[in-house]
């Protein structure tokens, strides 16, 4: 194995389950998740040449979302259905997106029932939204790390995750209205 | 009747402010209702996710893939899954692994990032190891409580440091366990949180000598270390900042409870 790949793996494979998670709440499919990833690490290999150093996790992160816009594009040209109705209608194998890859440690019921409503309002978000919320509150990135991630000004990360979390209030509050 | 000054209070709740700034929010929102109930919002909706939300792990297959196709011969199942319980054991190598141990000791000579006065090299490269190797293995916890009456006694019983614990849940960070680890050929007693997703591990060591305490970020794991009253601790996790900081300053207040 040579040293720019092992420096490669070194610094990116760290971060493979932050990439899986990104991928999967943007693709809301396994399978897909696992392409993109795999993708976006190829990609990745291809252009480590220009990481300028400092933490990867934004760097691999912003590769795997340009993977997933253009698998999507790929995706929309073969299939009829228009992205605006896959992500509002909530139907075909979007309950399938939900499961655990791995054990659930909270094994009761309603940790398990409260977890998929919430994964369902926050699936049913607009892109742009479910993504900033994923990098925020999942990963836990600052907001120099997500506009680094999502190519955008950080004052946009900033209204958008404003945007994000009154629209994940008003549904989750829906929600709660609808299960009651 | 909007106040102009949400998104001050929400880069408030985002960690996102520095002390003075911090602390003009925190005397805005005792006066505004708004950014009050936004604050509460957001604490809840933060809650909600990390608690609840899926945080979807890569399957051991996709990372079996991608090994594969970015060319590695080295690794195996076998290298990634077994064997790190006794590379645990004072007298071998951590880096006896075969492809992961290679990586980190490359990663060695790769400084990346030092904010401070840093932690040596090799040590920091040896808490990354220890906090992989956590994360990976069998081995995070020897004993799993969320009782601090019972993990810190357990550090009288097993190591010769015996470091404060506490449980910080309210905080948003859970006591998992304790455990001994040997990082640069030294014992270490390391208090294992959760914080949402993330386990965050804290190692704690006496007589370090030339240590300074520091941040530091290696292979995408960020490191935090200080020193209080003889004892040296590193805090890791692959959380931001903020987080890091947040879990010291409340090891330390409790220590300082216990005094």
């Amino acid at each position: 194995m040579d040293e720019r790949r092992r420096r490669f793996e070194a610094l990116l494979l760290p971060h493979l389950d932050a990439a899986y998670n990104l991928a999967r709440w943007l693709s809301r499919s396994a399978a897909e998740a696992e392409d993109v990833v795999q993708d976006a690490m190829l990609r990745a290999l291809k252009s480590f040449d220009r990481f300028r150093g400092g933490d990867a996790r934004p760097w691999l992160l912003a590769i795997v979302r340009n993977c997933h816009r253009t698998a999507a594009k790929r995706r929309a040209s073969f299939v009829s259905v228009p992205i605006d109705e896959e992500i509002d209608g909530m139907t075909g194998d979007i309950p399938n997106a939900f499961r655990a890859d791995t054990p659930d440690p909270e094994s009761a019921a309603t940790a398990n029932a409260e977890r998929r409503k919430l994964d369902t309002v926050l699936a049913a978000l607009p892109e742009e939204f479910r993504e900033v919320l994923i990098l925020r509150e999942l990963e836990e990135m600052s907001y120099r790390e997500i506009a680094e991630a999502t190519g955008v000004p950080m004052g946009t990360v900033m209204s958008r995750l404003a945007r994000a979390r009154a629209l994940l209030k008003e549904r989750w509050l829906q929600s709660e209205g609808a299960s009651s | 009747m909007s106040c102009t000054k949400l998104l001050t209070t929400q880069a408030y709740i985002d960690d996102e402010l520095d002390a003075a700034a911090a602390l003009a929010a925190e005397r805005h929102i005792e006066t505004c209702a708004e950014c009050a109930a936004l604050r509460a919002e957001g604490l809840a909706i933060r809650k909600a996710l990390r608690e609840q939300a899926s945080y979807h792990r890569a399957p051991e297959k996709l990372r079996a893939a991608v090994r594969q196709k970015i060319g590695d011969p080295v690794s195996s199942p076998s290298v990634a899954k077994g064997g790190f319980g006794a590379l645990a054991k004072p007298g071998r190598s951590f880096f006896a692994g075969a492809g992961f141990g290679a990586a980190l000791a490359l990663a060695a000579s790769l400084l990346i990032f030092v904010l401070g006065a840093p932690v040596r090299d090799e040590m920091a490269n040896d808490v990354v190891a220890a906090h992989i190797r956590s994360l990976i293995g069998t081995h995070l916890v020897d004993v799993a409580s969320n009782d601090h009456h019972t993990v810190k006694p357990w550090f009288a019983g097993h190591s010769d440091v015996s470091p404060p614990v506490g449980d910080f849940a309210k905080a948003g960070f859970t006591l998992v366990g304790g455990r001994v680890d040997y990082v640069d050929g030294r014992r270490a007693a390391v208090t294992v949180y959760r914080h949402g997703a993330h386990v965050m591990n804290v190692f704690a060591w006496k007589d370090l000598g030339d240590v300074k305490p520091g941040t530091r970020l290696r292979n995408g794991y960020r490191l935090l270390s200080w020193e209080k009253h003889g004892l040296f601790f590193c805090a890791v996790s692959d959380t931001g900042q903020s987080e890091l900081v947040r879990l010291s300053q409340l090891i330390q207040s409790s220590d300082r409870a216990t005094e």
